[in-house]
Order: structure tokens, then C-alpha cells, then sequence
């Protein structure tokens, strides 16, 4: 297994926030799969710059607070 | 278990049934693969069997799954599916290339028949099995 991206995400905390979404509504809103909503949550996946845009005005937030880059 | 990964998980399924198939009906037929001319009737009710077996199981898990089924791939499954065909890829050309270089030593077009199908069998369910991997670590 490679190792994940760098890229940390608020996606969890973002959908707890807001009315518990679950991930299918949110895969569905943003127009990707569940199983992908789940590897984006769990960082084994980077999303596009578009999705990570859609998720990002879905809960009313900028970029950067939804999404974030490891150092380590 | 995504629509993706259950679909590869029975088309698989399906390709190594229908390779073993094949391949017994073939031995079955004579012990020696190299002397035997290629099966017009097994290779024709492979074909069959492929195909119905493929609409019969898409339908079936469309049916189980109708939103999922009529989804396409998206952003992350894709790229995925793009590297198990192009990886499926070589394991056909690396058969092919086999195949020719024993039909230039050997001279015998029955194996060269046997050995192309063969490798595009073993490159339909790697392609499958490439998938099933592939999704799986990434999601």
C-alpha cells in the first residue's frame, strides 16, 4: 500500500456539524460514490480540486478550512 | 462493497468459470493441446456463455442496486479502471508475443489459436482482479 496523501481533511467533522449528513448524501450532493466519500474521510484519497470545492461551499466554509496539508 | 467492486467481483467470477470451462472442454478433447484444430462449437458456445452470463449478471446487480448501476464511474474510480485495462493490457500483448514466438519456432497455428485466447481469458480476469485491488486500497 502507497502512502496516503499529505492532505488532511475536516470532511467527518464538516458532515457531524452539519445535521449529521450522511456520506452517501454528501457523495451524492458532490456528485462522487460513497466508498469515496469514506477513502476521502480516512485520507486515502485525495479528491479534485473541484470536489474539494464542492464540499467546501456544501457546508459553508472556505478551502482551506475544510481541507489542510500535513507536513509530516 | 461499491457497485464497482461487486460488478469486477462477478464478472471475474464469471471469466475464470467460464476459462475453466473452456479450457476442460478443450483437454477433453484431446491430450495434446497443440495438436488439436481449434473448436469452432466450444469456442462458439464460450462465446455464448460469456455473454449471456455477462447481461444476465449486470442485470442482476442492476437490479439489486438500480441508483448505484446507473452511476458512472466517478473522480476516484476512473483512474482505477483505466490502470486495470491498461495493465490488463500487457498481460494480453506479453500472451500474444509468447504465442508468436512459439509459432515461429514451432510452426503449429492450433497452439497459436489456444495460446492468444488463452491470454485474453487471463487478461479479462486480471483486468477484473486488478480492479477488485485497486478499489479496495484506495478505498
Amino acid at each position: 500500500m502507497g502512502t496516503p496523501p499529505p492532505i488532511t481533511n475536516r470532511v467527518r467533522e464538516l458532515r457531524e456539524q452539519n445535521g449529521g449528513m450522511s456520506q452517501a448524501a454528501l457523495g451524492e450532493a458532490i456528485g462522487v460514490t460513497r466508498q469515496t466519500v469514506i477513502a476521502i474521510e480516512q485520507g486515502r484519497y485525495s479528491p479534485s480540486l473541484e470536489s474539494a470545492f464542492r464540499i467546501a461551499r456544501l457546508f459553508g466554509v472556505g478551502l482551506e478550512d475544510a481541507f489542510g496539508w500535513s507536513e509530516d | 462493497m461499491s457497485f464497482r467492486e461487486k460488478s469486477a467481483w462477478v464478472m471475474a467470477a464469471l471469466m475464470t468459470a467460464a476459462g475453466l470451462y473452456y479450457l476442460n472442454l478443450v483437454v477433453g478433447t484431446s491430450r495434446d493441446l497443440g495438436t488439436v484444430a481449434p473448436p469452432i462449437g466450444i469456442f462458439i458456445a464460450y462465446t455464448v456463455l460469456v455473454v449471456i452470463g455477462s447481461i444476465v449478471a449486470q442485470i442482476v446487480l442492476a437490479v439489486s442496486s438500480p441508483a448505484e448501476a446507473q452511476a458512472r464511474a466517478d473522480e476516484r474510480e476512473r483512474p482505477i479502471l483505466h490502470r486495470a485495462g491498461s495493465r490488463a493490457g500487457v498481460v494480453l500483448g506479453f500472451g500474444t508475443v509468447t504465442a508468436l514466438l512459439f509459432f515461429l519456432v514451432h510452426a503449429d497455428g492450433n497452439l497459436l489459436f489456444h495460446m492468444v485466447l488463452g491470454s485474453l481469458i487471463v487478461s479479462q480476469i486480471a483486468e477484473y482482479a486488478l480492479q477488485i485491488v485497486l478499489l479496495r486500497r484506495s478505498a
